[in-house]
């Protein structure tokens, strides 16, 4: 063996133990998010369609939403939200990339909460979001993390037409639970 | 002359009647059906794969919210979903019996292209036999 082969045996070792980090994924992860007003019809999808994604050596986290995939009670209102407000054709996908601070999965027993920093971008528009409260924990090798933020429709560049600004509100409330199964 | 006035009364109460319906059923329209909807292409899952990885955009426009029929081996399987020659990912509302590296039909509602996974997603799936 010379040393071209040792060297590229090293290498081979090194990408290996590069692919074999703890990655914990879900494909049908849960997001809804809520805009109603009270006494008005109720503003709510629900996509089950989430892919996300957790690497719990260094608390690494993505998720991807297709946003064709929420669906609302209201045929009406999801065409809206498509055509109107997402311009889900333009924009298919919504992703949140950021890292779960101090992640240590090992020890977990119980529901703990953790914080969580990084970017959240729908309808083309990037918005940080920091110190998210993620609750998760670690059952029979099954990571669960769930948790919940408000984001404002501005924020992300979406107009909410005049007609319907008392019936929708600007604030957003976004809830995720994600049960991860490791790769 | 009074019955002219209520004729003229019923027929605005018509109207009016029509008008309510056709807007209460415009607001609470049925959502699509995909079951009963008939495929816009009909692709091997791989054909379909393909396409995503050398266009993604082009092939987003064209296959975006559409029904497809994706045909192609298991080779994953879950109570709800199952996986399609390891690229196309299909969700059903019901449960799902398959068997691994069986061979299918499925047809479902694109959703979109995944690129954390490199998976396309499909949602309101059926199964299709022949």
């Amino acid at each position: 063996m010379n040393k071209k082969h040792i060297f590229l045996l090293i290498l081979f070792l090194i990408s290996t133990l590069s692919f074999s980090q703890n990655k914990y994924i879900t494909k049908t992860g849960n997001v809804d998010f809520e805009a109603s007003v009270s006494s008005f019809e109720e503003v709510k999808a629900i996509n089950n369609s989430t892919t996300a994604i957790v690497n719990v050596d260094n608390g690494d986290f993505a998720a991807l939403i297709l946003v064709k995939g929420f669906r609302f009670k209201n045929a009406l209102m999801e065409e809206h939200f498509n055509e109107n407000y997402a311009e889900s054709d333009t924009y298919p996908k919504a992703t949140f990339k950021g890292k779960i601070k101090d992640l240590n999965v090992s020890t977990l027993n119980t529901t703990s909460i953790f914080k969580a920093d990084g970017t959240l971008t729908f309808h083309g528009k990037s918005k940080s979001l920091n110190d998210i409260a993620f609750k998760i924990n670690n059952v029979d090798g099954l990571i669960t993390i769930t948790g919940t933020f408000d984001i404002k429709v501005s924020d992300f560049d979406i107009d909410i037409p005049k007609i319907v600004s008392d019936k929708v509100a600007e604030t957003v409330n976004v809830s995720f639970d994600f049960t991860l199964n490791k790769k | 002359m009074h019955t002219k006035t209520i004729k003229r009364l019923l027929f605005i109460l018509v109207v009016i009647i029509i008008g309510i319906t056709i807007g209460y059923n415009y607001l609470y329209q049925d959502h699509r059906n995909i079951e009963v909807e008939k495929p816009d292409f009909k692709v091997s899952a791989k054909a379909i794969t393909d396409s995503f990885i050398n266009q993604p955009e082009i092939s987003e426009t064209k296959y975006l919210n559409k029904t497809i029929e994706i045909s192609g081996i298991v080779t994953e399987f879950n109570k709800n979903d199952v996986t399609v020659d390891n690229t196309v990912f299909c969700q059903f509302n019901t449960d799902i019996n398959y068997a691994l590296n069986e061979k299918i039909k499925i047809k479902g509602r694109l959703i979109g292209y995944d690129d954390l996974l490199e998976i396309i997603k499909l949602d309101q799936c059926i199964s299709i036999t022949d």
